[in-house]
């Protein structure tokens, strides 16, 4: 018997699949796994079902049936999702903080400039830091260590708060570093803190379109 | 038994059903509703989540394994998913030994 593959236009599989794919937000390749998974899952559902001698468009709303209602299933994916993007966010801030941070220092001449950098490095190198915890109690201390439900969230405003320390802490040390301006230096912290700016800017923003999805 | 009353225990489940070897998604379901005697009913849609999760928290691994033209994501128990199985098991019995012994505070002979 010949099957009709969820991607063609009239199969309910493939409708309850791209209604699924609609539901969700959040990192590309997470999100394109579990679809995958579900759709598969859900072919060998109507395969089996039609082996047992159901016609195949009653295999396939039985199969869809059986996996549960588009919202449910939505709400558990992008519960997923959500750590995900979090994790994703709290990589991004790991990793785009510390070059501009070691720049920053030797830039600035003077108690003025050190006055002014500083609050935008101290905050992003306690979102550096929390970013770490995130990735901690999300991962394998989880296990031990129930991660609080907030985190997502406080990982969500942790990112946009270092993506704005980065950008206001780079234009500090511009401003600092005016009297005696090294080149490369400059030059080097001004690009990986722009660089790091729009990556964390831009995860953030897909977190907190996760957080808003999954409540 | 439906979906509802399987949810704080899917863990443990899915765990169990990959004790024997590795399997992928809707194997570990199938396995699951037969080592039951189809009492349970898992809700399907929301094991691959689940499956998702657990491998990031380290209990399992997994892999895409082509079959056809499509491809199946395999999963396997860590050494860590086996460590928490164990767990799982012996929290199980401790919770229906409480519980038996509240329904039942009179064995019969």
């Amino acid at each position: 018997m010949t099957l009709p593959r969820a991607d063609a236009p009239s199969s309910t599989v493939g409708e309850y699949v791209r209604e699924l794919e609609s539901a969700l937000h959040g990192p590309q390749r997470v999100r394109a796994r579990l679809v995958e998974e579900i759709q598969g899952g859900l072919e060998e559902a109507v395969a089996e079902l039609a082996e047992e001698g159901w016609a195949v468009r009653d295999a396939e709303r039985e199969a869809v049936r059986r996996f549960g209602p588009v919202a449910e299933v939505a709400a558990a994916c992008q519960r997923e999702l959500t750590v995900a993007q979090a994790r994703h966010t709290a990589w991004a801030v790991a990793l785009a903080v510390p070059v501009p941070l070691a720049c920053w220092a030797p830039l600035w001449e003077g108690t003025a400039a050190r006055l002014l950098a500083l609050p935008f490095a101290a905050v992003a190198a306690g979102a550096a830091l929390l970013a770490v915890a995130v990735l901690a109690a999300t991962g394998g201390l989880a296990r031990r260590l129930p991660a609080p439900g907030a985190l997502p969230r406080a990982m969500a405003w942790t990112g946009t708060a270092a993506s704005v320390a980065l950008a206001l802490g780079t234009a500090a040390s511009c401003l600092a570093a005016l009297r005696g301006i090294d080149g490369p230096l400059l030059a080097l912290a001004v690009t990986t803190a722009l660089a790091g700016h729009g990556a964390v800017a831009a995860s953030a923003r897909a977190c907190r379109a996760c957080l808003r999805l999954a409540s | 038994m439906k979906a509802d009353s399987v949810r704080g225990h899917l863990d443990a489940l899915l765990l169990a059903a990959l004790e024997g070897g590795p399997l992928h998604g809707y194997a570990i379901i199938t396995a699951v509703e037969e080592r039951s005697g189809g009492a349970l009913e898992l809700r399907k849609g929301t094991v691959y989540p689940a499956l998702n999760r657990l491998e990031r928290l380290g209990l399992l691994r997994s892999s895409w394994e082509a079959t056809g033209e499509r491809r199946r994501r395999r999963y396997a128990l860590t050494d860590a998913g086996r460590r928490a199985l164990t767990d799982e098991r012996t929290a199980w019995r401790e919770f229906t030994l409480a519980i038996g012994s509240v329904l039942n505070p009179f064995p019969t002979p």
